[in-house]
């Protein structure tokens, strides 16, 4: 149709690209951005709103107490982004404390306590990927069950009495080198090492593609069983590692340690822009979400604001994230 | 804003006027103000290279897609979709490139998703919905299909007719379809064309996007060109030669009539089969392939190709049957031991099996080249490898980050073709290599195969359309109902010999 005057439509206003359409396709490609922000407007608001935020007592604290959750999401980063989920996190907390206490007490080798502590998670995450690659029994409901026995084991053991830890393997957890905590340096060191593994590995990679088409990696030639064992085993070791801190900051391994870390742990990750349906986020963004959730906690220690609010505020946050981000993407996904 | 091309035909009054429609994806046009006017009861073919836009254009028709600019009328009331529902209310229908079928749920269900049939307490009326929905597969001839059976236990020609089914439930004014026969064997295409027809004939616009020209000359009244988000073509399909469409697609003048090369046959043996059977009805299947051999499978469908290709890949159990291959082992066990023994895999559903729609193009094209590199990745010697191949398969994207998924159907597929080639495999089993794929590309991927097999590889590719199984392969078979028909040298063969053999199985009455 060459003739616009006798067509019968009227001509509309021309849209005009999005006001600030580099922003837009930043929050759109890299979700951890949104949180980013996020993570940068919190800090700049305590700055102003308390004396003590900006002191170097402060932050080391708020580092050391987000440290064990930050460590124990990259392991759960990587099962979500493989398509799985990890519920036993946090029992695993639980027994790899007390598997740390009692096996250094009995043999008197802080090491053999640490070796334990390893062992349990990373036997754990065995035995999670296992079932779920051998048995094909879906990740949800298989680490719902271990979350049950693991802390249920960690009773048992101990007959449900907390184990003296207090040791040298304890510095990992409450220690200091130059007034920074052991344990954020821990984290760091960690979270570039899996990052490294995410992107610069053949492994690394492959958890990407199991997460984003289990079956296309399959007709690929990928080991899927192999790479979904793979991250459990790592979210395992990890929640061993994050048990053995926690006991050794406490001096103390409760058997409920842990309890209901599993969902700290995943709101950071889900925060720090995972997909939960598999395939796409990165390891910094976790290590974003898991700093902002440790703010968040200690905005309210210093405004002295009811800690039930605090409850309430991080699952807002976790929800206005995640549907900002899918708001921005909205317009594709469909 | 568009020049329309000189010589457009002039039609009756449109039921369909796109004006001036724009769109660009992350501040790259994609459209550059498109054109059309549609009269009722007109076949059109929308035809053009990969990721020209004619998805991009048809999405925004039926509301899946938001233009950036410009008006869609139907009737010549300036209409806004929210969505492709709103689309739908008012009588526009897109059956999508890529399937969308919900597997899980019975064809009655598909059929009339979101609008089931309620019973006086509000619970759902199941027989009202068979009825319904039976009636409605009939409408477009799938009589044979049954309203209770789960849709993943249907082929794709009869999840193709569903998905038309399902569009019908409202008053339909405008029929969309997105490479509709890419999957469909010959015969059922022509099913598929004769409810094309037939809706036609009730003065629906029936729009569709298609690679195959044979079709499009023989289905569509019109023929529209689009080239780099341009409308550049638009002719009446009857006095239009194909050299000419092609030209209008490419921008350059083309010839089709070509023949691939052929490669040198060596004599290393690299596959032999006997007997193989697989645990159901495919085979007996007998044959031997060297190096350098293009066999290709042609068959109707449920003739076994998909069958006989995932036996050969480790995706399926045989029965029966004693395989050699060239490491002079047998059968790989999964697909992970064909691809680490050298065999290398394309599956048919490019969707579910295919891509990983969330990575790069580079992740996708180097997934299974990873299984041989080392662990530790070396980006330069990864780009290495991904930019020759983009470029010969000719892929379009803005770059290898590009995630997959924003490619379009086309390109795609090249990508997941670059995947297998990229393997340097010493057999390449592919099932639909150049679905979607432009008539241009085509060749150059012919082109490359057979390159490939100059060089040792040995080839085993099905395939629905018959000028690529007799352009390509060195060697031809034909299955039928899981029985092998014919295998015989690509010499003397012809469409009519090779189609009266992959029919044999209905002539001979059994
Ligand atoms: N969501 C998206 N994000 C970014 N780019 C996109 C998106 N969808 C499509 N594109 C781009 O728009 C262009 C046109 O795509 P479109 O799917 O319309 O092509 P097409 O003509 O249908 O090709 P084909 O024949 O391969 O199906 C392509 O270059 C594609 O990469
Ligand atoms: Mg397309």
């Amino acid at each position: 149709m060459s003739d616009g005057e006798s067509h019968p439509i009227l001509r509309r206003a021309e849209a005009t690209p999005g006001l600030l359409p580099a922003l837009r396709q930043l929050l759109r490609e890299r979700r951890e951005a949104t949180v980013a922000a996020m993570l940068v407007l919190v800090f700049v608001l305590l700055s102003f709103g308390s004396p003590f935020f900006l002191t170097e007592r402060n932050l080391f604290n708020v580092a050391r107490q987000l440290s064990v959750v930050a460590i124990v999401a990259l392991g759960q980063a990587l099962v979500i982004i493989a398509g799985g989920i990890d519920l036993s996190v946090g029992s695993v907390i639980g027994l790899s404390a007390v598997a740390a206490a009692m096996a250094a007490n009995a043999t008197n080798s802080p090491a053999v306590g640490i070796v334990a502590a390893l062992a349990v998670g990373g036997l754990t995450g065995v035995v999670n990927g296992t079932l779920i690659t051998r048995a094909r029994i879906n990740p949800f409901i298989t680490t719902l069950g271990t979350l049950s026995v693991v802390r249920g084991a960690a009773l048992l053991v101990t007959n449900g009495s907390p184990q003296r830890f207090d040791n040298w393997a304890a510095f990992l957890g409450g220690g200091r080198i130059a007034n920074v905590p052991v344990q954020f340096i821990l984290l760091v060191l960690l979270a570039a090492l899996i990052w490294i593994f995410a992107v610069r590995t053949r492994w690394g990679r492959d958890v990407y593609a199991v997460g984003d088409n289990a079956r296309a990696a399959r007709l690929a030639g990928l080991d899927v069983k192999f790479t979904r064992t793979m991250v459990f085993t790592i979210s395992g070791l990890l929640a061993g590692l994050g048990g053995l801190l926690l006991a050794g900051m406490l001096s103390n391994a409760n058997p409920n340690l842990g309890l209901g870390y599993e969902l700290d742990v995943i709101a950071a990750v889900i925060l720090g822009g995972v997909a939960l349906t598999g395939g796409r986020g990165s390891i910094g963004g976790v290590v974003i979400g898991a700093a902002l959730m440790g703010l968040l906690r200690n905005a309210f220690v210093l405004l002295n604001v009811s800690g039930y609010w605090q409850t309430i505020t991080i699952g807002l946050v976790v929800i206005v994230a995640v549907g900002a981000d899918s708001f921005n993407r909205k317009a594709e996904e469909d | 804003m568009s020049q329309a091309p000189s010589g457009a035909p002039s039609y009756g009054a449109p039921v369909l006027s796109v004006h001036d429609v724009r769109k660009g994806f992350d501040g790259a046009p994609v459209l550059h103000g498109i054109d059309l006017d549609v009269p009722a009861g007109q076949i059109l073919a929308l035809v053009g290279e990969n990721g020209a836009g004619k998805s991009t254009l048809l999405n925004i028709v039926s509301g899946a897609l938001q233009a950036d600019g410009g008006v869609i009328a139907l009737d010549g009331i300036v209409r806004h979709w929210a969505g492709p529902r709103d689309a739908l209310q008012a009588g526009i229908a897109l059956v999508h490139q890529e399937l969308s079928i919900i597997r899980s749920l019975s064809v009655a269900e598909n059929v009339l998703l979101g609008d089931y049939c309620a019973g006086p307490r509000g619970f759902v009326d199941r027989p009202a919905m068979r009825a319904r929905a039976r009636a409605l597969l009939d409408e477009v001839g799938a009589h044979h299909v049954r309203p209770e059976t789960r849709a993943d236990r249907l082929s794709t020609a009869d999840q193709q007719l569903v998905e038309i089914a399902k569009a019908l439930t409202r008053d339909l004014r405008v029929l969309i379809m997105d490479e509709p026969t890419s999957s469909l064997t010959p015969h059922e295409a022509e099913a598929l064309f004769v409810v094309m027809r037939r809706l036609a004939a009730r003065g629906v616009c029936v729009l569709f996007i298609s690679h195959r020209f044979d079709e499009v000359f023989r289905v569509a009244d019109r023929i529209v060109v689009l080239r780099d988000g341009r409308l550049v073509g638009d002719r009446p399909a009857a006095g239009t030669t194909r050299d000419a469409a092609i030209a209008d697609m490419t921008g350059r003048a083309f010839s089709f009539s070509r023949r691939v090369a052929r490669p040198a046959r060596r004599e290393e043996s690299v596959l032999s089969v006997r007997n193989l059977c697989d645990r159901h009805w495919l085979g007996p299947v007998d044959f031997d392939l060297r190096a350098g051999e293009i066999l290709g499978v042609f068959g109707l469908v449920g003739a076994g190709r998909s069958e006989l290709l995932e036996l050969l890949g480790g995706l399926r159990q045989p029965g029966g049957g004693a395989v050699r291959l060239f490491d002079g082992g047998g059968l790989p066990a999964t697909p992970a031991h064909a691809w680490a023994r050298g065999v290398a895999i394309l599956p048919e559903d490019r969707k579910a099996a295919g891509i990983a729609p969330n990575l790069s193009v580079h992740e996708n094209m180097l997934l299974s080249w990873r299984r041989t590199a080392p662990g530790w990745i070396n980006p330069a010697r990864e780009r290495g490898v991904v930019a020759p191949l983009m470029r010969r398969l000719a892929v379009r994207a803005r770059g290898p980050a590009q995630l997959v998924r924003t490619l379009s159907g086309g390109n795609q597929q090249k990508a997941i073709l670059g995947r297998c080639l990229a393997a340097a495999p010493r057999l390449l089993l592919l099932d639909e290599p150049t679905r979607g794929v432009d008539i241009g590309t085509k060749a150059e991927i012919y082109d490359h195969i057979a390159a490939l097999a100059n060089e040792g590889m040995a080839v085993i590719f099905a395939s629905s359309e018959l000028p690529e199984v007799l352009a390509l392969a060195t060697t031809v078979m034909v299955l039928a109902r899981g029985q092998q028909r014919l295998c015989a040298p690509n010499e003397g063969l012809d469409e009519a010999s090779v189609l009266s053999a992959a029919f044999s199985f209905e002539a001979n009455g059994a």
